[in-house]
């Protein structure tokens, strides 16, 4: 008897809320069909024989196990765009981290033109990467960029020197790019957090006689912390999901020593058509993203509660 | 708390400094567009000493740099559209009505955004194959919308939850239905967080480089983040005309930058810091 007024009450509720379930519907299905089909079907290939190369063999297309994977492994050209993923992503995420406190405090002070300052700050985030890619390009060239010829007017080099083309320079060259693209996203949740710190704390503080260094230390940085360490995590995640900052000025190279395991699987995929190890080793990205992203979606609901 | 003068002076000497950093290599960009070949290649002329739009006009009457910012803008604006409407119905659904199991449905969600891009693209290649949409613009539409949908629907909701919502209800006392109650009385007071978004939408797909590059193949319908790259030879670069496209391509994101930079820092931090 309970049983069923309950059913009753559920199906009531149902009812009545109907057409919530038919205004997420539309949203829900194109996510299902455009985002998580895909995604299952690019596990399912990663346990294929799928060569696009041999598209004809008898195997294609059939269930190779964790053979893929074994040969990814196996291979020295992964395991260098590991270790560069995680230089890359380690590098990047210090380097930002640090600058975006520096420029979120002082934009955060009250100064004239603190909007245009601000603002100025912004402009590299809103650059698309596909051109902020091509600015970098142009500042390094050897011939036409402008790093090269201050060194050389300066007297400090003779000829252009090749940022992008020497296996030295091309690492860092490729991170200070990105470190100016992605700066300013990072600095806007921490500009944002600061302006949540209230004045007063900071007030009783210096009637304490706390100095600078102390009062960042124990106030700021404390009231900061957890919209920054999401913040952190969410950069973590779209570094080392990054495609467009490494492509589009080296293609991993030269010799490799840009490769990243993004840029890595998209080689596979689409210069060498070897879709099988490309999908599992854009698996093992994946693998990567999901541990981040389930620590950022603890973050914010613990934040909400 | 008191500033001295010289705390003062090294604030604004650190703020000079970040607006130069930020600005400097697009001053430069602009500089180089408007110099002639030879002043390009000429290391006394950083600053150039005459100007020339040249490059700005073979780049809009003489490449084929319109059709791939009227590819892009097309592209785009089919894609926000799409995404908003569904986003702004799925936000209202969430916000509006008792679904079950809604939290974890939007936190799923969420995560869909965060799926790499390289992952999805084997399998849509392999779709898109069958169907024949490789090489189409309708493709790289659906494409577009299964990141920038995901994205709309989140903000939407985050904007929808800080609606005072007793007001519909008040409209529907009034005798609204909930339509109309929506587009009165609720419509206003979203429009700040739905324009933005939009915008943002809009940029999303604008910005889109990795799958336009990969699944179209046609020269003429490329789009600006791809094609682009036409100055680019393999054993020599035209530098003056690639400046000028970047600058041109630029003012789009421009336009948004102008309309949304005042709630940039509250409004697009707090969808992703609050759940």
């Amino acid at each position: 008897m309970k049983q069923s007024k309950k059913k009753r009450s559920k199906e009531y509720t149902f009812r009545k809320n109907l057409n919530g379930y038919l205004l997420i519907a539309p949203a829900v299905i194109a996510i299902l069909v455009l985002s998580v089909y895909p995604l299952l079907q690019g596990i399912w290939i990663s346990f294929l024989n799928y060569d696009m190369t041999k598209a004809n063999a008898a195997d294609f297309g059939t269930f190779a196990g964790l053979k893929n994977y074994m040969v990814i492994f196996a291979n020295s050209k992964y395991r260098n765009a590991v270790m560069n993923s995680v230089v890359w992503t380690l590098v990047n995420i210090v380097a930002q981290l640090a600058l975006a406190i520096g420029v979120a405090l002082v934009l955060n002070e009250h100064l004239k033109g603190r909007g245009f300052f601000r603002t100025a700050a912004l402009l590299p985030w809103a650059i698309p990467a596909a051109i902020s890619a091509l600015t970098f390009s142009a500042l390094y060239d050897t011939k036409i960029g402008v790093f090269n010829t201050i060194l050389i007017r300066l007297g400090i080099l003779k000829e252009g020197y090749s940022f992008l083309g020497n296996v030295e320079s091309a690492m860092p060259a490729v991170i200070i790019a990105n470190v100016w693209k992605s700066t300013p996203f990072l600095m806007i949740f921490i500009l944002a957090a600061l302006q949540g710190v209230s004045y007063d704390q900071y007030e009783s503080s210096a009637i304490d006689g706390a100095g600078k260094i102390q009062r960042f230390l124990y106030i700021t940085l404390p009231n900061i912390k957890e919209p920054m360490a999401v913040a952190v995590i969410l950069n973590v995640i779209s570094i080392f999901n990054n495609f467009n900052a490494i492509w589009l000025l080296t293609q991993g190279g030269p010799l490799d020593s840009t490769e990243i395991m993004y840029t890595y699987a998209y080689r596979q995929a689409f210069v060498d058509h070897k879709f099988g190890y490309a999908a599992a080793t854009s698996v093992v990205i994946f693998a990567v993203i999901a541990i981040l992203t389930i620590i950022y979606v603890k973050m914010i609901s613990l934040d909400r509660d | 708390m008191k500033r001295t003068r010289l705390e003062t002076g090294i604030l604004y000497g650190l703020s000079v400094l970040i607006a130069l950093y930020s600005i400097l290599p697009f001053v430069w960009v602009f500089m180089t567009a408007l110099k002639s070949p030879e002043q390009i290649y000429n290391m006394n002329q950083i600053i150039p000493t005459y100007i020339t739009l040249d490059n700005f006009k073979q780049v809009l009457f003489q490449s084929n740099f319109v059709r791939y910012f009227l590819n892009s803008a097309y592209i785009s604006v089919i894609v926000t559209v799409v995404s908003m409407v569904f986003a702004v119905m799925a936000a209202y659904g969430f916000c509006r009505y008792h679904i079950h199991g809604a939290d974890s449905l939007k936190m799923g969600i969420l995560f869909t955004r965060m799926f790499p891009g390289v992952l999805l693209s084997i399998p849509y290649y392999v779709i898109m194959k069958k169907v024949g949409l490789i090489d189409t613009h309708a493709g790289l539409i659906v494409i577009n919308c299964s990141f920038v949908l995901p994205f709309a629907v989140w903000n939407m909701c985050t904007f929808f939850l800080q609606i005072p919502w007793e007001i519909e209800e008040s409209a529907l006392i009034d005798g609204c239905n909930r339509f109309q109650a929506f587009m009165k009385v609720i419509f206003p007071l979203a429009k700040p967080g739905i324009s933005a978004t939009t915008l943002y939408c809009f940029l999303m797909s604008w910005d889109e480089f990795m799958y336009a590059n990969t699944f179209i193949n046609s020269t003429l319908k490329k789009t600006v983040q791809v094609g682009i790259r036409d100055y680019i030879g393999e054993y020599s670069t035209d530098w003056g005309p690639l400046m000028a496209a970047v600058i041109l391509s630029l003012v789009p994101v421009i336009v948004f930058f102008i309309f949304v930079q005042d709630s940039l820092v509250g409004g697009l931090s707090a969808g992703a810091v609050k759940g």
